[in-house]
């Protein structure tokens, strides 16, 4: 345990963070283009906040996200879980890792099976890894359904996903993401695809689950406004550097770094003359 | 001078539901150089809008009644070839992801000048060229890049030449639909400023719809807030957004964050989708309205003026100015 | 009410499907030939005499025209042409289908690993199919049958099978990439869910339907080959089908002499290959992307 998670209890470290796409490098070709996606980060979350990562298209957040629940491996440095390196996990430290970092994506039309039930999809997770027997899974279900506001649970039970509007399927993601409980979860602009009057219940939604369970969270968006909402604190980034990390209301009242100041310019607002 | 004036206009889409209802008898005008822009959430026709006004609307959809005055034509009753006639001339369209309005393989330079020719078969190559320069210096990319292919363009450039291909011909409107949405918060904040700017100097008419109100405000004079196929309140952008009267835009005002929003947001409780089947004459918004009134559904409630420019189309409870 | 997925996207399939005219036409003449196949387990039922192999009329000895007991007329020994007719109908089912169905189990299965799993075994896959899928089919079976003698039908159908079923193959290795990196898949990962179970239960149901409808061009090709197969000597002689009465009638050297006898099974060749076909690309209209579209209202 680094001596920094020791005195902040982070609940997720990154150090050194980088990582690097490389074309194929083929028998003809000498290419050496290299895109760098993350430039050595540097970040830590404390266990039971709302963290926010504030950028804009190809800033790397989601590539940050996707390393955390290991969709993508990092090219460089380490990674933290409860002071633990996690970085390379395989086997069964993976599928432990998986019971405890979860996600929630970004578009509730395409995040479903759509040849699964609802129940079906958020039993995958109890079903992979073998909790509970099928009384037990039921009802975790039905609860998780009715936590994530569709009530009652039961009628939502059998029901497709076609059947249900965006705002619901994404409350479908998140109960999925959380009915295994897990300690951290990465929620990648997960309300970017949906109406403004849908973002705000999610959004409360989001903070009751964390008052209850106690869980941390990563909010990844490109709206300033919305982190400043939600978040207590908040990471910029930029071209795969984190140019600033404050607590929200510092960011936005105290802006340090001039790509900071330039987002907050430049958010829309109702300017009348 | 109105140069566009819209009457009870009503458009439906056949689905395997039935009729769906996506624009349920509206009616608004726009003055000269004047902008206006249509608010609202998904689904509530504000794109349907656009496209009709650019005789754009898909195969299964149909004006099914109302009238669309422009310069003197009804533009619902046109035939497609009175379309090529103004389409790009006359009315343009600004369009949303516009990095798949510019195709791949032709460069930019060329594409821009194929508009102008279309319209203007007779212009000689020099005259067509100074008109090239002229809307590149409008949109501010320089005539350096006039001859490269969109993908060495980036987003915000390539939404500029979306703009100039709008421009070409200097219409005398342009609809804008949500030219901004697929962009970068910096870029889109270049874009939406140079869109005013033009708008400003060219006396344009500008059509702009969006679903971010603070974009809309950013841009337009007078606003239309759009509930399910309804204009549901209209009227200058003071009044609407500072002054709001309708339930709805309430909400919808309520629910957007901005960097001075208070921690205690009213969040509203979670809203019925609107039936848009069928033509009804009443309130569709009535089913998650707090109002006490019960005839809204039915009854259509009327417009109710606020002002001389501001009106709500609500019932006298749901505006909160009557007891029930 | 639980609906399932799939009867709900069948009975949407269905009903696009059947306004179609190729898929109406096909459909019908598909129904006639299954009526034909039925009707053969009935015919021996008739008398001896019809039997499509061994029956033969006591009083007829050579080819004769149709009558009023024999429909179609008989071949050179006396045997009913029409029973013959209806037995080709069922054997062309039974190798067609097979022969479609073994393909397309092989050429799913293997497409969605290669697709799903990439790197080194996609590489490896690919390339046997490539190899097998430039083979000429027939003439290997044509080689095989030489050396090997004569094959029981359900060789012929297995061989046929494995040789087909890269086409087959290349296609859903493509769909399992698109699929690969959809956000439902993905998720499915981060829950922990391991890659067979991804593959068959994430993947597969999304690939199935195209997966069907390879299979109705590979019940064309596999009757096609069988027809020619027995036509040119090679095909099972216990077995009567319609490449088999060709057969007969060349070589008895009644081609020209017995319209009667030669029409009907090329006739019947035809129809059935195209009525699968038509079929085919009413389904490949059901199954466009741009119908399967789930959106915003």
């Amino acid at each position: 345990m680094t001596e920094l998670t020791k005195k902040n209890r982070f609940i997720i470290e990154l150090k050194g963070i980088v990582k690097e796409y490389s074309p194929q490098k083929s028998f003809f070709s000498k290419c050496d283009n290299r895109v760098i996606a993350l430039n050595s980060i540097d970040l830590g979350i404390k266990k039971g906040e709302i963290f926010g990562l504030v950028g804009q298209s190809g800033s790397g957040k989601t590539t940050m996200g996707r390393l955390l629940v290991k969709l993508e491996q990092a090219t460089h440095g380490t990674i933290f879980l409860n002071g633990n390196p996690v970085t390379n996990l395989t086997g069964k430290a993976l599928n432990n890792y998986r019971s405890r970092v979860q996600m929630i994506f970004q578009d509730p039309y395409q995040s479903l099976n759509p040849y699964l039930s609802i129940s079906e999809t958020i039993l995958e997770p109890l079903n992979v890894h073998k909790i509970g027997n099928n009384d037990q899974r039921y009802e975790k279900v039905i609860h998780t359904l009715e936590t994530v506001g569709l009530s009652p649970g039961k009628e939502y039970y059998d029901r497709y996903p076609h059947q249900l509007s965006g705002g619901q399927r994404q409350r479908v993601a998140i109960a999925r993401a959380i009915v295994l409980e897990p300690e951290f979860i990465v929620a990648d602009e997960p309300t970017s695809m949906l109406d403004a009057t849908i973002a705000i219940q999610l959004f409360r939604l989001l903070t009751q689950i964390r008052d209850k369970f106690n869980m941390t969270f990563l909010f990844i968006t490109h709206n300033l406004a919305a982190a400043k909402y939600l978040c207590d604190r908040i990471a910029v980034i930029h071209e795969g550097n984190i140019v600033e990390i404050n607590t929200a209301d510092e960011i936005i009242q105290n802006p340090q770094h001039p790509y900071t100041k330039k987002l907050i310019q430049v958010q829309p607002g109702f300017h009348f003359n | 001078m109105t140069i566009l004036s819209v009457e009870n206009l009503s458009i439906g889409y056949n689905t395997k539901k039935g009729l769906l209802t996506a624009v349920n008898n509206i009616s608004f005008s726009l003055e000269h150089g004047r902008s206006l822009g249509f608010v609202g959430e998904s689904g509530c026709g504000k794109t349907t809008i656009g496209m009709a006004l650019m005789g754009l609307l898909p195969e299964n959809a149909a004006i099914l009644s109302g009238k669309i005055h422009f310069s003197g034509e009804d533009l619902s009753r046109f035939t497609e070839k009175q379309w090529r006639n103004i389409r790009g001339k006359e009315i343009a369209m600004i369009f949303q992801a516009a990095m798949n309005a510019l195709n791949p393989v032709f460069r930019v330079g060329e594409q821009i000048a194929e508009a102008i020719t279309t319209h203007n078969p007779d212009l000689s190559t020099d005259k067509v060229n100074d008109r090239l320069k002229t809307l590149f210096n409008m949109v501010e990319i320089p005539e350096s890049r006039m001859s490269d292919f969109p993908h060495e363009y980036s987003g915000g450039m390539k939404q500029r030449a979306i703009i100039a291909m709008a421009l070409a011909c200097s219409p005398k409107l342009v609809v804008a639909d949500e030219p901004t949405t697929a962009l970068d918060v910096i870029v889109q904040d270049q874009i939406l400023k140079e869109i005013k700017k033009i708008q400003k100097a060219m006396n344009m008419s500008l059509i702009f719809i969006s679903h971010d109100i603070a974009v809309v405000a950013e841009v337009c004079e007078n606003i239309c807030v759009m509930y399910a196929g309804q204009i549901v309140e209209m009227g200058t952008k003071q009044e609407v957004f500072k002054s709001p009267k309708h339930p709805y835009t309430k909400t919808l005002l309520a629910s957007y964050l901005s960097l001075d929003s208070d921690e205690d947001i009213f969040v509203p409780d979670m809203m019925e989708t609107p039936d848009l089947t069928g033509i009804n004459t009443g309130c569709r918004f009535s089913v998650n309205c707090n109002c006490k009134s019960k005839n809204c559904s039915k009854d259509a409630p009327g417009w109710i003026d606020l002002t001389s420019t501001h009106k709500a189309f609500c019932c006298e409870q749901g505006l909160g100015r009557k007891q029930s | 009410m639980r609906k399932n997925h799939y009867i709900m996207r069948f009975q949407k399939g269905w009903k696009i499907f059947i306004k179609n005219p190729l898929g109406k036409t096909g459909l019908f003449i598909l129904f006639v030939f299954l009526i034909m196949a039925f009707a053969s387990f009935f015919v021996p039922h008739i008398g001896p005499m019809y039997d499509p192999m061994t029956g033969t009329d006591p009083n007829i000895k050579v080819s004769t025209y149709p009558s009023l007991s024999h429909w179609l007329g008989t071949d050179n020994v006396g045997r009913d042409l029409f029973a013959q007719l209806l037995e080709g109908a069922k054997v062309a089912f039974i190798v067609g289908l097979s022969s479609a169905f073994i393909s397309i189990v092989i050429g799913t299965a293997i497409g969605m690993i290669s697709g799903y799993a990439g790197g080194i075994i996609d590489i490896l896959l690919m390339r046997i199919a490539d190899i097998i899928m430039v083979m000429p089919s027939l003439v290997i079976l044509l080689i095989l049958a030489s050396i090997f003698g004569q094959f029981n039908i359900w060789i012929i159908v297995f061989i046929i099978a494995i040789l087909r079923w890269p086409a087959v193959s290349r296609i859903i290795r493509s769909q399992t990439l698109s699929l690969k990196h959809r956000p439902f898949i993905e998720a499915s990962r981060v829950a922990g869910a391991s890659n067979i179970r991804i593959i068959f239960r994430h993947i597969m149901p999304n690939v199935l339907p195209l997966a069907f409808l390879y299979m109705t061009f590979r019940v064309t090709s596999a009757i096609l080959v069988e027809a020619a197969l027995s036509f040119l000597g090679f095909g099972d002689p216990s077995q009567v089908s319609w490449g088999m009465m060709l057969q007969w009638v060349w070589k008895t050297g009644h081609m020209f002499q017995a319209p009667y006898w030669l029409i009907p099974p090329g006739v019947c060749i035809s129809l059935l290959t195209l009525a699968f076909y038509m079929l085919g690309r009413a389904m490949d209209e059901v199954l466009d992307p741009r119908l399967r579209k789930e959106g915003q209202a």
